[in-house]
């Protein structure tokens, strides 16, 4: 039991900020300016821990990298980071606290939609430029130096559900029914309307539809249905393990769906799922090629291993999670770089007008609510592993869709 | 309307989930009923024996049964040294709410700290065993867990009610002072229960193991409907909390399969409402 | 003890009046946003104590009303564009209203107490969630508040905020000090020890429990709407969540939830204790931290770090001075023969046992009379059915005139009767004073004050003076009964009565409540007395009547009547038997 304690990552905290120390005093010698400070808060406690956890990662892995090369604009960057314990009330007060009493430089976006949308409202209060890099919903973020990493176009309603739907329909039998249900979470629903919006657009019959408590406990009525309905695609707009809970219950009653479609599942533990295997889910980054060659895919992917390992974590593979965090502070260095200052005003006005490569790909923001294309994709299990299906151009050469 | 099948197999898969319920829920209903404990810590140690039991099988090797073997005498002994401190540190049955709620967030942490907030998921192999039963299936392992709660349930409410000492601890309960006037030992045998109470966490999170997928802080998903659970099936009745686990269970999955799934709390907390207005004592 | 209490407030007053002031000086605005979470807490701990810690039902229910709060505050800014400010009372009345429907059915059953009453205010957390989460008002997609006009009462947004939740922090905290040291606090400090024991000591337990539940709802809905407008971002799961009444439950234990100052102590602490583990660095060990600690304080003050004010131990002479001040004697021995009670023809069946069987039954005016019999031959019962306590299945029993058969008890020890209980059921947390305080209040109508200054005379009377800041279980059984009499006594009854005052006591007690029987008689007061300690019944009664199997076989001058053949049948039959 003792080897997977987080001992090992609890030291190489301590060692890294002895080092960081050692640095900066070092740096203090030849009279080098004060680092960079980047305030942000994470769920690291409470309901929403699990994925905070890779973003926290992410994040260090970033600033240890920019670190290594030299900095931001020739000064090293700080991680201010608090735990806003999953709840936005608590995130609210501490980025009041980052901007007015820590004085950080720069913001970062928290975890989850409730928490986003609390900081981006403290954001506009000041005028800091905030990225996020975990809200679905774009057109809530009306303030205009609010941009999101989480690139899923201006009208995600529209356009995530085109994505999915055109994923199947390219494969040689397409659905022709379709059975929804999702989980009572904002994001999750607004795609679920979509889907089905869609579908009954294009002619797939909508056996059901079907909304359901967060957070479930108990899925076996839902799997129940599905199987009574019986439609060609299960599409199930969940978070977390609802997804797991759903493949064991259907197993359950001895039904497996010829197509199934996951929202946000859990990556880990759905890729190891005994029954797992063929499920579909939302994507926009993968490990694999070509997006292995992404610009800074080669620091955060080992780092990522390395560090989620040490972390204890049982699922080390980079997914989207940690690319879209990964991707906010490539944003944020190259609008701090290219304009060679922390003026939120300036950096804003830059992105607006540039586009920025990073891990995720080539992101603008020039369209409504400061978005651009949609570079959602399909992800698919295929012998334990996600392999991107979706757009064709992102899989990995050998690889196919599997379906039916 | 829905077909016969899926009517069946939510009714089957309410009743069963109904199990887990009342697993979970005997060692409050017992502690709160008899020892005069809202002790609400029993639902971390219940994840933590199911962490357990994950680890040991996951990294260990060792098959869930013999995970049993360990950990309910484990926790039992747990339940005991629990018991003993808050004797010793006269803990109240008002402020054994607080202090079991601490020490409900002081095992999450641990939880955390130990295997992280990320999802944590036994796959022992069992989890797809299912037996069909005409056009219905029967999931091994929830079964498994029904027939252990039922086992369990029933012998510790014979227990109670026809033994020496179960109905000493009864008497105890309602009157301390007189019971001890009859020579009924109250301490040692509140020792027997409070660690009875902790092994019935110890099986509960077993089976959550091997049903659920873990997370530190799905402990707080289970609280509000353990509650229900305890209070519709009487405090201090074992059998009761069982009965009471099936009923929601059933209520819960049958509005699932018949109607918007998202309204069946709306169904299973009326029934509880009416219940508790039409006939509030029947235990 | 009075003068520290009301510097107490004061302080509070004066503190919440300077903190008033604090975003006019342009601090840094996470001070503001840090303060606001304390006033939160405080607000929602103080409401929750009004009906949980003064009245003792437990409620899981402070989601549910903060919900109805937020969701009044954004349906009606977002759909009707009504400003801010003006929704706030909108949802407070409205959670007001819920929890008043809720608690005319739940509070008539007195099954619902306890753990059941805990468990409906969870399942109508559930409920509101689940509706609100089905239909348009949420949907389940959360409702977004971001762009709701905020009116300028400070410099800033925040500071606006900070102030609106100063205003409900110490009004919460005000309104917890008046009920406590009111008469309606009073009533529900009574209801907390001794539900039934203080309806029949005059409190009206529904009345109070509603106008409790529905202070403390209404105060958690305006928190509600100003946190909807707060935090920008509503989503069910985080509203109508189990949180938020466990941790005001947390913060009113560790604080104490018998005084008013109690869950601010604990929101204060505990939501300090919260924002220190806010570090990145290790955020387990905070949360971990903050557990432990909450677990520590809890064993050390059980009773919460401020607890009830037992004030200062007030000497026997100065209680002695306040009984002697006021009170006017006893109106006149009246002994006229006028019938004050009548009963006709009652039954009364529990099951499929009959209790009472067509009692017939008239007390006079300024009378003593004795009630004997065997054991359940149904004395208790009719001391129980006239005082309100059980419902007469029919009949007639008029009191003075007026039909007593459809009052509440409370209703009734109102008219001027009053009893005592065989085992005294004294409000155990509350002192010897305030017991006798609180019925002679209830009981007869008076101000606080007069009904302490009462109580101190009867204390005196009943030569408990020397005892009145203890609490009841630190009394002998002879002093407990004695205190029976007083709290019985202090309402200044027209009709006492008495059941089996005399059990336990030994021979030189039942000597001394004897005479102070008399002596009550003396002043008046009719007397209607249970007992089984024959050599008293003699001494005293002037009449008595004789019950057996719930039906009166003899009534009359007590020597004449005890050699009724019928009365010794029963005695004698039940001697030989034994």
């Amino acid at each position: 039991m003792a080897k997977y304690m987080i001992r090992p990552s609890r030291r190489a905290v301590l060692s890294s900020l002895a080092a960081a120390s050692l640095v900066s005093a070092g740096r203090r010698v030849y009279a080098a300016p004060a680092p960079i400070r980047v305030g942000c808060t994470l769920a690291l406690t409470g309901p929403l821990a699990q994925t905070a956890l890779v973003h926290k990662l992410a994040a260090e892995i970033f600033v240890a990298d920019i670190n290594k090369h030299g900095g931001l604009l020739g000064r090293s960057v700080e991680y201010v980071l608090y735990d806003d314990q999953s709840r936005a009330d608590q995130t609210r007060s501490l980025y009041e606290k980052l901007i007015t009493v820590d004085n950080v430089d720069l913001i970062m976006a928290p975890y989850a939609t409730a928490a986003t949308l609390a900081a981006i409202s403290v954001a506009q209060r000041y005028g800091k430029i905030i990225i996020y890099s975990s809200m679905a919903q774009v057109y809530l973020a009306t303030y205009d130096r609010a941009f999101p990493a989480s690139h899923g176009g201006p009208h995600p309603e529209i356009s995530n559900p085109k994505v999915i739907l055109d994923a199947w329909a390219s494969t040689p039998h397409p659905p022709q029914s379709i059975a929804i249900a999702a989980s009572k979470f904002p994001s999750a629903l607004f795609e679920a309307k979509g889907v089905r919006d869609l579908a009954q657009k294009r002619g797939i019959k909508v056996a059901f539809y079907l909304e359901y408590d967060f957070p479930s406990r108990d899925m076996n009525p839902i799997a129940a249905r599905f199987k009574d309905a019986n439609a060609d695609l299960v599409w199930l707009g969940c978070l977390g393990v609802e997804a797991n809970q759903l493949i064991e219950a259907m197993t359950k009653i001895d039904y497996k769906p010829p197509r199934s479609f996951y929202l946000f599942p859990a990556s880990g533990p759905l890729a190891s799922a005994p029954g797992g295997e063929g499920a579909t889910a939302f994507s926009n980054y993968e490990e694999h090629p070509p997006m292995d060659k992404f610009k800074g895919a080669d620091v955060l992917i080992p780092a990522f291993h390395e560090r989620a390992k040490a972390a204890g974590m049982p699922y080390t593979r980079v997914d989207f999670q940690a690319a879209t965090e990964f991707a906010a502070w490539q944003m944020l260095a190259a609008a701090a770089q290219a304009t060679s200052s922390l003026d939120d005003a300036k950096m804003a006005d830059w992105l607006k007008h540039h586009q920025v490569e990073t891990v995720v790909g080539k992101l603008r923001f020039n369209e409504e609510f400061n978005c651009g294309d949609d570079l959602s994709k399909v992800k698919q299990v295929q012998k334990g592993k996600w392999q991107v299906v979706w757009p064709v151009a992102f899989r990995q050469p050998g690889t196919t869709f599997i379906a039916p | 309307m829905p077909s016969v099948t899926l009517l069946g197999q939510a009714v089957i898969a309410g009743v069963l989930i109904g199990g887990l319920y009342g697993l979970l829920a005997a060692g409050l209903s017992l502690s709160w009923g008899l020892l005069k404990y809202i002790n609400v810590s029993y639902f971390a140690l219940a994840f933590l024996s199911a962490y357990l039991t994950y680890q040991f099988g996951t990294f260990n090797g060792i098959a869930p049964w013999w995970s049993a073997v360990i950990l309910v005498p484990a926790f039992f002994l747990l339940g005991v040294l629990q018991h003993w401190t808050f004797m010793r540190l006269r803990v109240t049955e008002l402020t054994s709410l607080v202090v079991t709620f601490g020490l409900a967030v002081l095992i999450e942490s641990l939880i955390q700290w130990i295997w992280t907030a990320d999802f944590r998921k036994y796959e022992s192999g069992f989890s797809g065993l299912t037996s069909k039963i005409g056009p219905f299936f029967v999931p091994t392992l929830d079964f498994l867990a029904l027939v252990s709660a039922t086992i369990l349930a029933i012998a510790t409410w014979s227990w109670l009610r026809w033994t020496y000492v179960g109905k000493a601890l009864r008497a105890a309960a309602m009157d301390p002072e007189m019971a001890s006037a009859f020579g009924i030992d109250h301490r040692r045998l509140s020792f027997l229960l409070s660690g009875i109470c902790s092994a019935y966490a110890a099986v509960a999170g077993i089976f959550i193991a091997l049903i659920a997928t873990l997370a530190p802080s799905e402990i707080g998903t289970w609280i509000g409907v353990a509650f229900a659970v305890v209070i519709i099936g009487g405090v201090g009745n074992p059998l009761g909390a069982l009965l009471a686990g099936i009923l929601i269970g059933f209520a819960e999955s049958v509005t699932m399969a018949v109607t918007q799934p998202a309204w069946a709390p709306l169904v299973s907390f009326t029934i509880l409402i009416v219940l508790l207005l039409w006939k509030p004592r029947w235990t | 003890m009075d003068v520290i209490r009301h510097h107490g407030l004061a302080a509070v007053l004066v503190g919440a009046f300077l903190l008033f002031w604090v975003p006019m000086f342009g601090f840094p605005a996470y001070y503001e946003t840090f303060l606001y979470s304390i006033f939160f807490w405080i607000a929602i701990a103080s409401s929750w104590t009004i009906l949980g810690g003064y009245a003792g039902y437990f409620s899981f229910g402070a989601g549910a009303f903060f919900g109805v709060g937020a969701y009044t505050t954004a349906t009606l800014t977002t759909w009707y564009g009504v400003p801010f400010l003006w929704t706030m009372p909108v949802g407070a009345i409205l959670a007001g209203l819920i929890a008043v429907a809720i608690g005319a059915v739940v509070f008539r059953l007195n099954t619902l107490r306890g753990e059941l009453f805990a468990l409906i205010t969870l399942a109508i957390t559930f409920i509101l969630a689940t509706i609100v989460s089905n239909t348009p008002l949420d949907g389940g997609s959360g409702v977004y508040l971001l762009s709701v006009k905020v009116p300028r009462l400070m410099p800033s947004t925040n500071g606006t905020m900070y102030v609106i939740a100063l205003l409900l922090a110490a009004g919460a905290v005000t309104i917890a000090y008046a009920i406590q040291y009111s008469r309606f606090g009073m009533g529900l400090f009574a209801i907390h020890d001794d539900e039934d024991a203080a309806e029949v000591k005059g409190i009206p337990t529904f009345r109070y429990k509603l106008i409790a539940f529905a202070i403390s709802s209404a105060i958690a809905g305006a928190v509600g709407s100003l946190s909807a407008v707060y935090v920008g971002y509503l989503a069910v799961p985080d509203t109508f969540s189990l949180t938020l009444p466990l941790y005001a439950i947390l913060m009113c234990v560790l604080g104490g939830r018998r005084h008013w100052l109690g869950p601010a102590v604990g929101a204060t602490l505990i939501t300090v204790a919260l924002n220190l583990s806010t570090s990145g660095a290790d955020p387990v060990a905070g949360k971990a931290a903050v557990a432990a600690a909450m677990v520590l304080v809890v064993l050390l003050v059980p009773n919460g770090i401020v607890a009830v004010p037992r004030g200062k131990k007030r000497g026997v002479s100065e209680v002695a001075a306040l009984a002697s001040a006021v009170v006017p004697p006893l109106p006149a021995a009246n002994t006229d023969g006028k019938v004050l009670l009548v009963c006709r023809e009652v039954e009364k069946s529990f099951g499929g046992i009959r209790a009472l069987h067509a009692v017939t039954l008239d007390v006079r005016e300024g009378e003593i009379l004795g009630l004997v019999g065997p054991n359940g031959s149904g004395k208790s019962t009719l001391i129980n059915v006239v005082s309100g306590h059980f419902r007469a299945g029919s009949g007639t029993i008029e009191f003075d005139g007026t039909e007593l058969r459809d009052l509440s008890a409370h209703a009734i020890a109102r008219r001027g009767i009053a009893r005592t209980y065989q085992i005294p059921r004294p409000f155990e947390r509350l002192s010897v004073l305030d017991n006798v305080a609180l019925c002679a209040s209830f009981g007869a109508g008076t101000g606080v004050l007069a009904g302490r200054r009462e109580a101190a005379h009867w204390l005196d009377f009943t030569g408990l003076a020397g005892k009145a800041e203890a609490l009841p279980s630190e009394l002998n059984l002879h002093e407990r009964k004695f205190l029976e009499f007083a709290r019985a006594l202090a309402t200044r009854p027209r009709l006492l009565l008495l059941d089996e005052v005399l059990s336990g006591l030994n021979s030189a007690e039942i000597e001394g409540a004897i005479a102070l029987i008399r002596r009550i008689r003396a002043g008046g007061t009719t007397v209607v007395f249970v007992e089984h300690v024959m050599r008293a019944v003699i001494a005293l009664s002037d009449r008595i009547a004789v019950l057996d199997h719930g039906m009166v076989i003899a009534l009359g001058e007590p020597q004449a009547t005890m050699r009724d053949p019928k009365v010794v049948r029963v005695y004698l039959g039940k001697a030989s038997a034994a």
